[in-house]
C-alpha cells in the first residue's frame, strides 16, 4: 500500500466518523450544521443581558430555567454584519465540554432549518481556503439535498470563543 | 496556586499553620515544609541570606519532628511559633537581621534540641548542617521512615502495601467519611462525658462508633486503625462495665487517640485522591501500649508521652469542670438539653447529593418567578374570578415554602463547628494554666454548608484570643474579685436575615489607649481626630496591627484579626468588638444566612439593571453642584460631609448607555471596599431585594467588577457587582 492511498483511506475514515444527524441552520446566506448530540435545545431569542469586557460578539447571558448561561452570536463570531433580530432568530442551547465539566452555551443564529441525516458520500473534507471561517472551526462540508452546509465543530466554536474573552479581558 | 507568594504571606502562612498546629497533626507539619521550601525558595535576590539561614534551620527542625527526632509537642510547636515571630521581625527590618533576632532564634532552636551553626546565619554563608541536605530531599524521608524494615523506599513500600486496601475503593471512600463523622462525635461525646463522667449512655456513644469503626477497618484489612480502634474499644468496655473508673487518663488518651486516628484517615483519604506515594506507614504500638497501660488501672503513662497532659497536669480537671456547682447546673439545664434533643434526631437523616440539591433549589426559584408571572400576566390579572385569586393565592404560598424548604435543605446546625471549640477551650486553657469555661448557646443555629468549614478559621482564632489575652490567669482574677474560672461564651443566633455568632470573654478588656497610640504611631487615625473608642478598637482588624511591643508576644505576629476580618468578609459578612474595660471584650460576628442569596439593591444604569450588595452601601444620596469637584489627574470626587469620595461613573465602566452623565440628575450610591470608599452613578434605584447568587458560567467567572448573576423578577437576568474588583478596574484605569 502506497503512502497516497493511506491518507485517503484515513481521511475517509475521520469523515465516517462524522456520518450522523446534525441541525442546521442559517447565518446569512449560508447553512450550518452542528451535531445533533450536542444540541440541549431550541429556544426563541429573548432578552440577553449584556456582560461588560466581553468581546462584542459575546452577547451576554440570559436565564434558562434558573441557570445562566452565555450566549454568543455566530453572525459577529464569523464576521458577518449584525442583523437585526426578528421573529426567526432562535438560540440554540450545546452543551460542551469545559474545563470544569460540560457547559451550555447559546449560539444567536438567524434560523433554525431542520434536522438533517447526512452520511458519509455527502461529506467532503474542509476547504483548506476560500472561506471567511477559522478552518478550526470547521468538521467538513455536507452537500445534501442541493445545499452545501458548514458543519461546525460546536466544542472549538464555543471553547476557543470564550477563552478568547477571558484572555483579552 | 502556582502565584507567587511573597515573603510576609508566606510568613503570614506559616504563622497561621503553627497557631492551628495540634501535637499529632503531621498534616500540618507536611504543609509547613511547602511553606519553609517556599520561603529558602523565593529568598534568593528578594530577602537576606541571614532569613535564608533561619528558613532552612526551620526546615531541619520540621524534619526532625516529622521522623520522630523530636517531640511534636505543644510546647516545640510553641517555640516553633516564637522563631516564626523572630523571622517576621528580621523582615520587618529588611533582612538586616540585628543580633538580638538571631541571639533569640538560635537560643529557642538550641532549646528544642537542635544544633545551630551561628556564623552561618551571620555570614549567610552556607556551612549550617542543613544546607547540605537540598530541600526537597527532605520531604520524602519521613514516609520511608516510618515504612516497616522490610521495605525499603517510601514509594515502593507504598505501592506493596497498598493493594490490599485499594482493591475496593468504593467501600474505603465510604469508610474514610464515616470514620471522620464517628471520630467526631466521639470527640463531642469525650467532651461532654468530662461534665457528666458517670453518664453510661455517653460511655455507650463513644463506644459504638470504636466499635464501628474497629468492625468496617477489619474488613477492609486496615489492621492498624483495627489494632488501635480495638484496644481502645477494650478499654472503654472495661469503663462500661465499670471495671475501670472513667477518668482524666481515660479521656486523654481516647482524645489522643481519636486524633491519631483521625491523622491515619486522612492519609487514606489522601491516598485515594492523590495517589499511592502518600502513603505513610504510622506507628500504633506506642499508642496501643499507652491505651492497655492505662487499661491496667495504672496511671505511669510515660509523662512525656502526653505532651498535653504535662503541660498542666494540676489543673486539668479543674479547668474544665468548673468551681461552681451552682453555676455548671444552671447552665447545663439551660444548654445541655436542647443539645441532647437534636442529638436524637441525627437518625432520621439521609444524605444527598449537593449537585441534586442544588438542581432542585434552581428549579424552584424558576418556579417561583415563573409563578409571578403568571400572576402578573395581564390577561390573568383581567379575569375577575374569585376562585383563581384565591387559588392563585395558595399557590403563591406552597412555592414560597417550597422555596424556604429548600434553602433550609442545605442549611446544618453550627453544632459541630461550636463543638471543635470546646476541645481547643480545653487545650488551651491547659496550656496556659487558666481555667476557662466556654459556655455554648445556639448550637442548633442553622448555617449554610458552604460556610462551615470557612468559618472554623476565623472562630479559632477569636477564641484563642479570648483565652489567651482576653481571660486573667486565675490569681489575677481572683484579686479582682472575679470568679478564679473565667467564662467565655459561644453563642449563635439568628437575627433578620443574618447570622450573629458572638464570642464574649470576661476578661480585661481591651486597651483602647494603646490602640490608639498605636494608631496614632501607624499614622491610621490623627491625634486630633474626634473618634470613638468604639471606633478605635476596631482598628485592631487592620493587616498587622498589633498593640504588643515586641513581635515575640504571642499576639503580636500580626496575623490575628485581620485573618478574621477577611475570613468572615469572604463570607459576606462583618465583624466587630465591643469592649469594657476590665469587664472583657465582645466580638461580633455578622454573617449572611446562606451562601446563596444575597441582599442587594438594584440599581438602573440606562437600560441594565445591576445589584449592589447591601452590606456595602453606606448611603445613597443625589449631590448637589457644590458638591462636585475635579482633581486635575484624579478624577472627579464629591464631598460628602467633609470627605473626599471618588466617583466611579458605573455606565462608563461597564461601556453602557446611560440616562444622565450628570452626577447631580442621577443618583450616587456610597460604597465601602477593601480600597476605600467610592461613590458609584447610577441612574436610579429600583429597590431592594433578595437574590439568588447565580454564577455566570466558569468561563465567565473571571470579569472585573461582576460578582455573578441572578434571576430578576421578570426573568431577565441582572449582574451582582463585584465592588473590590470594580473599584480596582476603575483605579487601575486612572
Amino acid at each position: 500500500m502506497d503512502e497516497a492511498t493511506d491518507v485517503k483511506l484515513e481521511g475517509t475514515q475521520s469523515l465516517k466518523g462524522l456520518e450522523g444527524k446534525y441541525l442546521t441552520f442559517v447565518l446569512g446566506k449560508e447553512e450550518y450544521g452542528v451535531g445533533i448530540l450536542k444540541v440541549r435545545e431550541i429556544i426563541g431569542v429573548m432578552e440577553i443581558t449584556a456582560v461588560p469586557h466581553t468581546l462584542p460578539y459575546v452577547k451576554g447571558v440570559i436565564n434558562l430555567r434558573g441557570r445562566v448561561i452565555p450566549v454568543l452570536d455566530l453572525r459577529l463570531k464569523f464576521g458577518m454584519a449584525a442583523k437585526e433580530y426578528d421573529e426567526r432568530t432562535c438560540i440554540i442551547v450545546v452543551e460542551i465540554e469545559g474545563p470544569s465539566g460540560p457547559i451550555q452555551v447559546g449560539l444567536l443564529v438567524d434560523s433554525v432549518s431542520e434536522v438533517l441525516n447526512v452520511t458519509a458520500a455527502e461529506i467532503e473534507p474542509p476547504p483548506a481556503f476560500g472561506t471567511h471561517l477559522d478552518a478550526d472551526y470547521i468538521l467538513g462540508m455536507a452537500k445534501a439535498k442541493g445545499h452545501v452546509q458548514i458543519l461546525l465543530d460546536a466544542d472549538r466554536v464555543v471553547g476557543k470563543g470564550v477563552l478568547e474573552t477571558l484572555e483579552t479581558v | 496556586m502556582a502565584e507567587q507568594k511573597t515573603v510576609p504571606e508566606i510568613l503570614d502562612d506559616m504563622a497561621l499553620k503553627i497557631l492551628m498546629i495540634e501535637p499529632g497533626d503531621l498534616s500540618v507539619v507536611g504543609e509547613l515544609v511547602t511553606l519553609v521550601e517556599q520561603l529558602i525558595g523565593s529568598q534568593q535576590g528578594e530577602v537576606s541570606p541571614a532569613l535564608g539561614q533561619m528558613g532552612k534551620i526551620f526546615l531541619d527542625a520540621l524534619g526532625k519532628i516529622i521522623m520522630g527526632e523530636l517531640d511534636d509537642s505543644a510546647t516545640n510547636f510553641e517555640h516553633l511559633g516564637k522563631c516564626i515571630s523572630e523571622m517576621q521581625e528580621v523582615l520587618r527590618k529588611e533582612g538586616q537581621a540585628g543580633k538580638a533576632e538571631i541571639d533569640t532564634y538560635c537560643a529557642i532552636m538550641q532549646e528544642i534540641g537542635l544544633k545551630v551553626e551561628r556564623q552561618a546565619m551571620e555570614g549567610g554563608a552556607p556551612a549550617s548542617g542543613a544546607e547540605s541536605s537540598p530541600p526537597a530531599a527532605e520531604a520524602p524521608p519521613p514516609a520511608a521512615a516510618e515504612a516497616p524494615p522490610g521495605a525499603a523506599n517510601g514509594e515502593a513500600a507504598a505501592l506493596e502495601n497498598l493493594p490490599d486496601f485499594l482493591k475496593d475503593t468504593e467501600l474505603l471512600g465510604g469508610f474514610i467519611e464515616e470514620a471522620f463523622e464517628h471520630l467526631e462525635s466521639i470527640e463531642a461525646n469525650i467532651l461532654e462525658l468530662e461534665h457528666n463522667p458517670d453518664d453510661k449512655d455517653i460511655i455507650n456513644n463513644i463506644f459504638r462508633p470504636f466499635h464501628t469503626i474497629k468492625g468496617v477497618s477489619g474488613f477492609l484489612n486496615l489492621t492498624d486503625i483495627n489494632k488501635l480502634a480495638h484496644a481502645t474499644e477494650n478499654l472503654l468496655d472495661d469503663v462500661r462495665n465499670d471495671k475501670r473508673a472513667m477518668d482524666a487518663a481515660v479521656i486523654d488518651i481516647v482524645l489522643s487517640v481519636g486524633d491519631y486516628l483521625r491523622t491515619m484517615v486522612a492519609n487514606i483519604k489522601d491516598v485515594l485522591q492523590k495517589g499511592p506515594s502518600l502513603y505513610k506507614k504510622f506507628d500504633i504500638s506506642d499508642y496501643v501500649r499507652r491505651v492497655q497501660a492505662v487499661q491496667g488501672g495504672s496511671a505511669a503513662v510515660p509523662e512525656q508521652e502526653s505532651p498535653v497532659a504535662r503541660a498542666v497536669a494540676a489543673p486539668q480537671t479543674t479547668a474544665v469542670a468548673p468551681a461552681d456547682p451552682a453555676a455548671v447546673a444552671e447552665r447545663q439545664s439551660a444548654s445541655a438539653p436542647p443539645s441532647q434533643a437534636a442529638q436524637k434526631k441525627i437518625g432520621a437523616t439521609i444524605k444527598v447529593d449537593i449537585e441534586k440539591l442544588d438542581s432542585l433549589v434552581n428549579a424552584v426559584g424558576e418556579l417561583v418567578i415563573m409563578q409571578v408571572m403568571v400572576k402578573q400576566n395581564p390577561m390573568v390579572a383581567a379575569i375577575s374570578d374569585p376562585k383563581l385569586t384565591r387559588d392563585i393565592g395558595q399557590l403563591s404560598r406552597i412555592t414560597t415554602e417550597l422555596q424556604k424548604t429548600a434553602m433550609a435543605m442545605r442549611m446544618v446546625p453550627i453544632r459541630q463547628t461550636f463543638q471543635k471549640m470546646t476541645r481547643l477551650v480545653r487545650d488551651l486553657s491547659q496550656k496556659s494554666g487558666k481555667l476557662v469555661d466556654l459556655v455554648m448557646t445556639g448550637e442548633e443555629t442553622e448555617i449554610d454548608r458552604n460556610m462551615v468549614d470557612s468559618i472554623y478559621d476565623p472562630l479559632v482564632h477569636m477564641i484563642r484570643n479570648s483565652v489567651d489575652h482576653g481571660v486573667q490567669p486565675p490569681a489575677e482574677r481572683e484579686k479582682l474579685g472575679k470568679p478564679a474560672t473565667g467564662t467565655v461564651n459561644l453563642r449563635a443566633y439568628q437575627k433578620g436575615s443574618s447570622i450573629i455568632i458572638e464570642i464574649e470573654d470576661d476578661g480585661h478588656g481591651l486597651n483602647t489607649e494603646k490602640i490608639r497610640k498605636k494608631g496614632i504611631e501607624r499614622g491610621l487615625i490623627s491625634a486630633d481626630d474626634d473618634i470613638s473608642d468604639h471606633e478605635i478598637n476596631n482598628l485592631i482588624f487592620l493587616p498587622g496591627f498589633s498593640t504588643a511591643d515586641k513581635i515575640t508576644d504571642v499576639s503580636g505576629r500580626g496575623v490575628g484579626m485581620d485573618v478574621v476580618k477577611k475570613g468572615v468578609e469572604k463570607l459576606r459578612g462583618k465583624v466587630e468588638v465591643v469592649s469594657t474595660p476590665g469587664a472583657g471584650s465582645q466580638f461580633v460576628i455578622k454573617l449572611p444566612l446562606t451562601l446563596a442569596i444575597i441582599d442587594g439593591i438594584v440599581v438602573r444604569v440606562g437600560e441594565e439593571r445591576y445589584i449592589i450588595p447591601t452590606i456595602a452601601i453606606q448611603e445613597s444620596i443625589r449631590p448637589q453642584q457644590e458638591q462636585y469637584n475635579t482633581v486635575h489627574g484624579r478624577g472627579e470626587t464629591l464631598r460628602i460631609r467633609g470627605h473626599l469620595i471618588p466617583i466611579i461613573r458605573l455606565y462608563e465602566a461597564f461601556g453602557v448607555k446611560s440616562t444622565y452623565t450628570d452626577p447631580c440628575e442621577g443618583i450616587v450610591v456610597v460604597i465601602e471596599s477593601e480600597w476605600g470608599k467610592r461613590a458609584l452613578l447610577v441612574d436610579e434605584l429600583l429597590g431592594k431585594q433578595e437574590v439568588v447568587i447565580k454564577s455566570l458560567g466558569g468561563y465567565m467567572k473571571d470579569i472585573k467588577g461582576v460578582a455573578g448573576g441572578t434571576i430578576l423578577g421578570d426573568g431577565r437576568v441582572g449582574l451582582i457587582l463585584d465592588l473590590a474588583g470594580l473599584v480596582a478596574a476603575s483605579d487601575a484605569r486612572e
